[in-house]
């Protein structure tokens, strides 16, 4: 596999882990323009814990995540009180509140003869765990998947379970939830922390992967990507978000037919397909209409 | 004395290896939309740097995994410690631009260049809150 073809399906993966943050929150109900900034928060901790404390990946990735999940629950105490478009302008808010926050962030000390750390607006340079690990491309590519299918069967045996039951009433009817007895506040809360801590995970392997972060790769164009690619491969199941992101980065990016208008042409298929098939393009129904056809054959 | 000064020579030149390589940039845009002819200086402890193979990639900091750029490989150049390769980018603006470097010198290296319609020049810095003292 050429370097390329890594690249374009590590973006791929790593892409994934956002959109699936935004899908998990869609199907309780909320659409949420801000889950950019917990994957900044786990692309900052994991680089801080491995460049500045020389903590291993997999603890500084599990740090991240419950950093990104704590972060996510005190986002969500005020602003999942609101409701819809109220919700959503909150989080952005929010986000854009966490991306100043990384600009005036400035931590930095010598490591090995080098300074080393976020340095406000100028980013956080030389996370090099992967480098210094001798982690090849394919290898980072390959734990990146490995990372993925365990979310991927983690999410689909929820969707299966009463939990994801619950989660689809939720985001279906709240009210009706509530009075069937599902305490919604607090469900949704822990919706929102899982989902900031599925971005964190996300971010501190797009740090690692990148060796290099600034508050600029997490502004409102990550967040509305994420949100688009879940809504775009469809809500009625987790493979959907994976399946939005292959589309853009995979196929219009990857097989560059369009060029610079790439751009152009995603918007147009975000808002075509918001028109035709508003819960993207594997929603309910053809996930039921799969689920039918499968219980037949068995 | 000479084994004092081969060894105050041995520990220059382990300082001069123990720094990290440092790269500039220069490129030229070839008259095909956002296509740079780029040359890469390569330098360490102020000396130029040969015979390493260097692999060129490029991302939007603005718009993180949503550009991928085909990475290259850099030939070397006309002068010491230089390489050229040939960029092609998606749009004009700030890039960044990853060095991986293999062979004598393994290291990683990440430019920030503006791109535009005359060729590439170093990013400003970006304005923000000066840290504390």
């Amino acid at each position: 596999m050429d370097e390329y073809t890594i690249g374009v399906l590590t973006n791929v993966g790593l892409f994934t882990f956002l959109a699936l943050s935004a899908y998990l929150l869609l199907i309780a109900g909320e659409m949420s323009f801000g889950q950019q900034a917990f994957f900044g928060v786990g692309a900052y901790s994991g680089g801080i814990l491995t460049a500045m404390y020389g903590l291993q990946l997999p603890l500084a990735a599990l740090g991240a995540m419950v950093l990104g999940a704590l972060a996510a629950t005190l986002v969500g105490l005020p602003t999942l009180r609101l409701r819809g478009l109220y919700f959503a302008m909150a989080t952005l808010a929010a986000a854009e509140m966490a991306r100043i926050l990384f600009e005036l962030f400035h931590f930095q000390i010598e490591v090995e003869g080098e300074t080393t750390g976020p340095d406000g607006t100028q980013g956080f340079r030389g996370i090099r765990w992967v480098f210094e690990h001798g982690v090849e491309p394919l290898e980072y590519m390959a734990l990146v998947y490995a990372l993925l299918l365990v979310v991927l069967a983690a999410f689909l045996a929820v969707e299966r379970s009463r939990l994801g039951a619950t989660l689809r009433s939720l985001g279906e009817d709240p009210e009706l939830a509530a009075s069937l007895g599902v305490n919604v506040g607090r469900l949704k809360l822990g919706v929102a922390a899982v989902a900031g801590a599925l971005a964190a995970l996300g971010g501190v392997l797009f740090a690692h992967h990148n060796t290099y972060i600034e508050p600029r790769n997490f502004d409102i164009m990550l967040g509305v990507h994420s949100l688009a690619y879940a809504l775009i491969g469809g809500l009625g199941t987790a493979l959907g978000p994976l399946l939005g992101v292959a589309l853009d980065i995979g196929v219009l990016e990857g097989s560059r037919i369009f060029g610079g208008a790439r751009m152009i042409v995603f918007g147009g298929l975000v808002a075509v397909l918001l028109v035709f098939r508003p819960r993207g393009l594997l929603d309910e129904r053809v996930v039921h209409w799969f689920g039918v056809r499968a219980f037949k054959r068995s | 004395m000479k084994k004092f000064l081969l060894l105050l020579a041995c520990a220059a030149s382990t300082s001069a290896l123990a720094q990290r390589p440092q790269a500039e940039l220069s490129c030229r845009f070839t008259g095909t939309d956002f296509v740079y002819d780029c040359v890469i200086r390569l330098m360490r402890a102020g000396r130029p740097l040969d015979g390493v193979q260097i692999l060129l990639g490029a991302d939007m900091p603005s718009m993180p995994m949503a550009h991928n750029v085909a990475p290259v490989k850099a030939k070397p150049g006309a002068k010491p410690g230089e390489y050229q390769a040939r960029l092609d980018l998606e749009m004009t603006g700030e890039w960044a631009v990853k060095l991986r470097l293999s062979g004598p010198v393994r290291d990683q290296l990440v430019l920030h260049y503006e791109f535009d319609e005359k060729g590439a020049r170093p990013a400003p810095k970006r304005s923000g809150t000066p840290p504390r003292k």
